[in-house]
């Protein structure tokens, strides 16, 4: 069984996933993953951050095997991931999004299957399931078929499936997609406790979850990482000059307000989701003096103002400023 | 090391294959098109068997009941079960559930494909067994037969090889195509013409309708005969369409005209498959049946899930 040496040992070692130069081509027409360069460091909550579609899923399917990379590499453990690299899957516990689980067994059944499948013998196995178990509370559902399950159990089922051969490497997707507060709190404090002994890496979009959980982060756009590196790292990152301002109006005055901001001095606009515009004011520039005059062209453009946000969420600010920049720069690709 | 630590080697080491194994049997087993087969095979054997039960002499009535194997309606049932493991949406669910555990892809396809071969052969036998003993044990209307207990074993055996080449056949279709409609379709096109595609390469003998045909004479063949006297027809017989089959194969693949052969009749006219060599019908199946199992592993191997 593989063993997780001290946190103190970990940083000296080699990363827990390397990627160099990865890269995941569908059919020649989709990029999924575009020459990626990760290091996650062993011992870490790493999470791995993205907008629907921005190749998370695929990143964990290639470091699994399930898919073949177009080009580059990817190590696990210093050992090269491929289709047959069993001894690679031997130290990783993958929990996919909302996972597909066959009904037909019972949760004991399942376990045991998966147990076999990582050829634990039978004196580890079964006290481990009946351990996990009862770790993710479904110890009083083990007469019910899977099928009968409610999309939380399924997940916590999901959770104990990946954690039976106890791998020093979890790779979850989603962990906490369809569940109520209670499980998803469950959840996280099961990751936060799992990453005390493991490198956890948590595919996400729910910037809250990594809030709470991860000390490194990857943030990936258009099968691209735009960023890697500590949680500290990210959010110095943001430019705490800056306010998000939610407006109401026609598309194309925002979009005329946003020119004519950026034409202003020591001031520098982007137009964010929805109907938003998120101003960044230079540190040489009075702050007020600069809002107002921004305020005053909002008026001029037959606007209104909903809201103003000023660094609240500093995860979420550093997470759409990376995007941004990285739209912005698309070109650059 | 000692034979015991062997052993649990050898027992660790083919977990995962025999965990696979034990789950596909149990989910083949509680699958409502296996139920339904064997409800049917059962249903089809009796009634075949109670209708020529005071008509036919032991081999032919035998063979009767081999004929919904061999020829219609099984061999859809046994496809349709070869094709499923490996494709449509299956293939993400146990990508997920198997795959994405400390198990290598061709022990999976390997695991899943015996599965599915026990499956076929329990029905198979399951059904059979008893049918052919109350018919050759059951004192009948009909003059006395000379069914030899050899005879049966390898005409079961035959059979069982067909089923398992359309077995491993739907695999490998299903592997390569993907969809399992589309592959069930391309199946039971290549299927059905497969006495008129295997007459293109003059090995009309492999065709099941020929097989089918040659079963009362094997039902009936004692395993003395087969040692001794028939040995040297057999053999030359081999000698004799070996080359004539593989000139035939190659001339059909590049496409030159093949030499001119003397007008034969058609097929079936002849009493020229009443008869099969045993060793030549095994290679025949047993062959493609390997190579369809390697290329549904290769192309498992190379693909995406």
């Amino acid at each position: 069984m593989p063993t997780q040496p001290d946190k103190v040992e970990k940083s000296a070692m080699e990363p827990a996933i390397r990627t160099e130069h990865l890269t995941k081509i569908y059919g020649q027409r989709l990029i999924a993953v575009n020459d990626m360069n990760l290091q996650v460091p062993q011992g870490s909550v790493f999470g791995l951050l993205g907008p629907n579609g921005a190749g998370k899923t695929t990143t964990l399917r290639l470091l699994l095997g399930l898919q073949r990379p177009t080009a580059g590499r990817a190590e696990v453990f210093g050992k090269l991931c491929g289709p047959n690299a069993v001894s690679v899957r031997a130290q990783i516990g993958y929990l996919p999004t909302n996972p597909k689980l066959p009904g037909n067994l019972r949760p004991i059944e399942y376990l045991d299957l998966l147990g076999k499948l990582s050829r634990l013998p039978h004196q580890v196995r079964k006290p481990r399931i009946s351990a996990l178990l009862r770790a993710v509370g479904l110890l009083t559902a083990t007469e019910q078929r899977i099928h009968t399950f409610s999309t939380g159990m399924c997940t916590r089922l999901g959770l104990a499936a990946s954690l039976v051969a106890d791998p020093p490497l979890l790779l979850w997707d989603e962990p906490t997609a369809g569940l109520d507060p209670t499980a998803r709190r469950f959840t996280l404090d099961l990751i936060r406790e799992l990453g005390k002994t493991k490198t956890v890496v948590v595919a996400t979009h729910i910037l809250s979850d990594i809030d709470q959980i991860c000390d490194h982060l990857g943030v990936m756009h258009e099968g691209r990482m735009i960023f890697t590196g500590s949680m500290q790292d990210m959010k110095r990152r943001l430019r705490r000059d800056g306010f998000s301002l939610e407006l109401e109006g026609e598309i194309d005055n925002i979009q005329l307000l946003a020119q004519e901001v950026n034409n202003m001095e020591g001031i520098d606009a982007h137009l964010g989701p929805g109907q938003t515009l998120l101003v960044r004011i230079a540190n040489d520039r009075g702050r007020s003096r600069a809002l107002a005059e921004v305020l005053k062209l909002i008026d001029d453009n037959k606007l209104s103002l909903q809201a103003i946000h000023s660094g609240q969420n500093a995860t979420e600010n550093a997470y759409l400023q990376l995007l941004q920049e990285e739209e912005a720069h698309g070109f650059h690709r | 090391m000692d034979s015991t630590d062997k052993t649990t080697k050898l027992t660790t080491r083919m977990m995962p294959y025999l965990a696979i194994l034990q789950h596909d049997l149990r989910a083949l087993r509680a699958s409502r098109l296996v139920r339904l087969w064997l409800a049917a095979t059962a249903v089809l054997t009796l009634i075949l068997a109670l209708a020529n039960w005071s008509n036919f002499q032991n081999a032919p009535l035998i063979a009767s009941l081999l004929f919904p194997y061999l020829v219609f309606p099984w061999f859809f049932v046994v496809v349709v079960l070869g094709v499923s493991p490996v494709s449509g949406s299956r293939a993400e669910a146990l990508a997920d559930g198997i795959l994405s555990r400390p198990v290598g892809r061709c022990e999976y396809l390997l695991a899943t494909w015996s599965a599915r071969v026990v499956l076929v052969w329990g029905i198979y036998l399951l059904v059979l067994v008893p049918a052919i003993a109350l018919v050759t044990l059951a004192k009948r209307t009909v003059p006395k037969d000379t069914v030899t207990i050899y005879g049966i074993v390898t005409a079961l055996f035959l059979v069982g090889l067909v089923l398992t080449f359309l077995v491993s056949l739907g695999f490998l279709m299903g592997t390569l195509l993907r969809k399992p409609l589309l592959a069930v379709v391309v199946l039971i096109f290549l299927w059905y013409p497969i006495s008129y595609i295997l007459s293109v390469f003059s090995l009309e003998e492999f065709s099941p309708i020929s097989l089918n045909r040659a079963l009362c004479t094997q039902l009936r063949q004692p395993w003395r005969q087969i040692e001794g006297e028939s040995k040297v027809d057999i053999n030359k017989v081999n000698q004799d369409a070996v080359p004539s089959q593989f000139s035939q194969i190659l001339s059909v693949l590049s496409g030159t005209k093949p030499e001119p052969k003397p007008a034969k009749p058609e097929f079936f006219e002849t009493e020229e498959f009443d008869d099969f060599s045993l060793l030549r019908v095994t290679l025949g199946y047993g062959l493609p049946t390997l190579i369809a199992v390697i290329l549904a592993a290769l192309s498992f191997y190379l693909r995406d899930l």
